[in-house]
């Protein structure tokens, strides 16, 4: 583990702002589940970071104008049962709802469009495609049968 | 003079057995920051992205220290990508690219923090003779074991401090028989799986006598 159990000094009234090196915090860009205002974009933070840490980082690390930060704390459900009917707990996690600066707005892209997969020649998967339908071929029944299986005589 | 390519260089795969196709080396062009949140557009959709072989720590000790500060934002930003890339997965349903890539980044970041603990013990050996950089003692707790305990700050001095006065950092006398009897028991123990591992050796001799035993 990089950063086990990092204490961070204690802060009192006058002293310099705490500067960190080497962030170990990681951030989740997530799709709304519910319509948010086209200038909100939606994380997923660990439950150490604040508003103004939020602020910190997405300004210095990427370049982003942040305008507002709100966040909130949602509970992962422990509903669930496993094969011994123990209770299963599904981990906690922060939301972020960050309001871009300067009008600027972001729409979350569809990163798994459908692509059309048609092998190129003489690759693997183009023979494996072949293999495949020679073998589906030769389990379908005889045509001239119409469609009646063997099991029947004549 | 030394102007250097900013990101260009620092790729997240070491360079030594990085793959040729690893992404096109154009550096970030995004005009908004949030777009490093994702893959680049050609790879969206794809089953499979190709990838190369994490930094290793002998990689990471020939670097400087600007090159690792900056190696360990690069880690950063694409695992963060990868995060979002998993969780646009499990919402629409469908399997994660190459998700090994999730365990390389992390292993390449547990490394770099390694080798700027290394150098950071090495500096402060030379410079004060500490090999810590958090104060810490010897202390013995309530139920007789010897630990180091690291000294965390307060606002208060301890004896201000109820909580800490709670923590006995001594062992009390009505603890000793406890302590008589747990060494015994780790004595029993012991001479248990002596006996035990010396009764299958002789038992195997008398079998197979040819038997090499390993010196253990």
């Amino acid at each position: 583990m990089p950063v086990s159990r990092l204490l961070y000094p204690l802060y009192q009234l006058g002293n310099p702002q705490l500067r960190i090196f080497r962030p170990n915090w990681f951030l989740t860009l997530v799709r709304p589940g519910t319509e948010q205002p086209p200038d909100t974009v939606q994380f997923r933070i660990p439950m150490e970071m604040t508003k103004c840490d939020i602020k910190n980082y997405l300004e210095n690390i990427y370049n982003v104008p942040v305008g507002a930060v709100r966040t909130r704390i949602q509970m992962g459900s422990n509903k669930k049962r496993n094969h011994r009917n123990q209770k299963i707990k599904q981990p906690d996690y922060k939301v972020a709802y960050v309001q871009l600066a300067q009008g600027q707005t972001f729409n979350f892209p569809d990163i798994f469009p459908e692509k059309d997969k048609t092998p190129e020649e003489g690759s693997m998967e183009d023979m494996e495609q072949k293999f495949m339908e020679d073998e589906r071929q030769r389990q379908k029944l005889d045509p001239r049968r119409g469609g009646v299986t063997e099991w029947f005589g004549l | 003079m030394g102007e250097r390519p900013p990101l260009a260089a620092l790729s997240l795969c070491s360079p030594v057995s990085a793959v040729s196709q690893c992404r096109a080396l154009h550096t970030t062009v995004s005009r908004r920051g949030l777009d490093q949140f994702f893959d680049h557009p050609e790879n969206w959709g794809e089953t499979n992205v190709k990838s190369g072989a994490p930094w290793t720590a002998k990689q990471l000790r020939t670097k400087s220290n600007e090159d690792l500060h900056k190696l360990w934002y690069v880690l950063l930003k694409e695992k963060n990508m990868l995060l979002t890339l998993e969780q646009e997965a499990k919402r629409q349903r469908l399997q994660m690219p190459s998700p090994e890539r999730l365990k390389k980044v992390s292993r390449s970041m547990v490394r770099v923090e390694t080798v700027v603990k290394e150098r950071e013990t090495a500096l402060r050996l030379l410079q004060t003779g500490q090999e810590k950089g958090r104060p810490g003692a010897w202390r013995r707790n309530m139920f007789g074991y010897a630990y180091w305990y690291r000294y965390k700050e307060y606002a208060i001095p301890w004896y201000m401090n109820k909580r800490y006065k709670r923590k006995r950092f001594f062992t009390p006398k009505f603890v000793q028989p406890h302590i008589r009897l747990r060494l015994e028991k780790h004595l029993r123990e012991k001479a248990r799986s002596a006996t035990l591992q010396r009764g299958t050796r002789s038992k195997l001799k008398e079998k197979f006598p040819q038997m090499k035993v390993s010196a253990s």
